[in-house]
């Protein structure tokens, strides 16, 4: 199936195009800017910095947050399909996608909960303790992330 | 830029960032660490200094200047390492120059910015529109940094002489 994904029309052009793979990166860096810089000064206000910010104005962000992940989504399957027989026995890939799959679930649990709960916790200092967890979890995902995304292209 | 590339191959610190099999990927990882707080926290600043998420309090805006700044710290020294690792590559790289061109752009924007609204900020109403000079501070912030990103990413596709 891998084998058969690597030679479609498409990921012959991302693999072997002049700017078919570099396109693809290019996007991918500015998807990843805006996905895990969004989510993660979310999760940074919801642990108590920058206090004066509300988390649900903070919150408001979040669409554009999900650009972001649907824009590397996206991307990240051009690129995965280039060199997809690799990849999927690349140890740090596998981590890495298994680490954004979890980094998703906490942002969505977390932004219902700031939904149903956010304006209780009074929009001062930090969010109740179970958040602070939740917040803490996203962040050390998606920056596990980023050290997996970057050992596959060594490892 | 020949001389340049002569002084630093050899040096001590040239010596040290390409003797280690783990320190350029390390770099790699810090560098992407650093541009994600560096834009998340700008990407708030800047979309509500252009009059977007008015939520958002504006006066408060400035706290988050401190992850602006440790996101440049971090690829500052980062990025520096890399051109001591391999200074032959990035001053014959056109991607590079102007990647740092647009850094210096940005630099002076925010001077720019320093000058002439951070103290007035602080009496803006919290969740009103903005004045144009702050929307177009905001927009070319936001277009100089997207764009260093592009560079930087595009910098081993792009006219290495």
């Amino acid at each position: 199936m891998f084998e058969w994904l690597e030679g479609t029309s498409v990921a012959i052009w991302v693999a072997e195009s002049l700017w078919g793979y570099p396109f693809m990166l290019g996007l991918h860096v500015i998807g990843l800017a805006i996905v895990v810089g969004t989510f993660v000064m979310r999760d940074l206000r919801l642990l108590g910095f920058f206090e004066g910010i509300q988390y649900d104005s903070l919150d408001s962000l979040r669409k554009l947050g999900w650009a972001g992940f649907l824009v590397n989504a996206v991307s990240g399957c051009f690129l995965f399909s280039s060199q997809a027989t690799t990849f999927i026995h690349s140890t740090p890939f596998l981590l890495k996608i298994s680490m954004i799959f979890l980094a998703a679930i906490m942002g969505g649990v977390i932004q219902n909960r700031l939904r149903n709960e956010g304006t209780s916790w009074g929009g001062a200092g930090a969010a109740a303790g179970s958040v602070r967890i939740l917040a803490s979890l996203s962040i050390a995902l998606w920056m596990g992330a980023i050290i997996a995304g970057r050992l596959t292209a060594y490892l | 830029m020949q001389a340049f590339v002569q002084a630093v191959e050899g040096s001590a610190i040239n010596q040290w960032v390409m003797g280690s099999a783990w320190a350029w990927p390390i770099m790699e990882i810090l560098h992407f660490m650093g541009l994600s707080l560096l834009l998340g926290a700008l990407l708030v600043i800047d979309l509500r200094m252009a009059g977007f998420i008015r939520r958002i309090n504006i006066v408060a805006t400035h706290k988050l200047l401190p992850w602006v700044f440790i996101g440049f710290g971090i690829n500052l020294v980062t990025g520096f390492l890399f051109v001591m690792g391999d200074p032959a590559r990035y001053t014959a790289n056109i991607g590079f120059w102007w990647k740092m061109i647009l850094v210096l752009v940005a630099g002076l924007n925010a001077l720019w910015f320093w000058l002439k609204i951070n103290d007035e900020m602080k009496t803006w109403e919290p969740h009103a529109d903005t004045p144009a000079v702050a929307k177009v501070i905001a927009w070319v912030s936001l277009g100089c940094w997207f764009g260093v990103m592009l560079l930087g990413r595009l910098i081993p596709y792009i006219g290495t002489g």
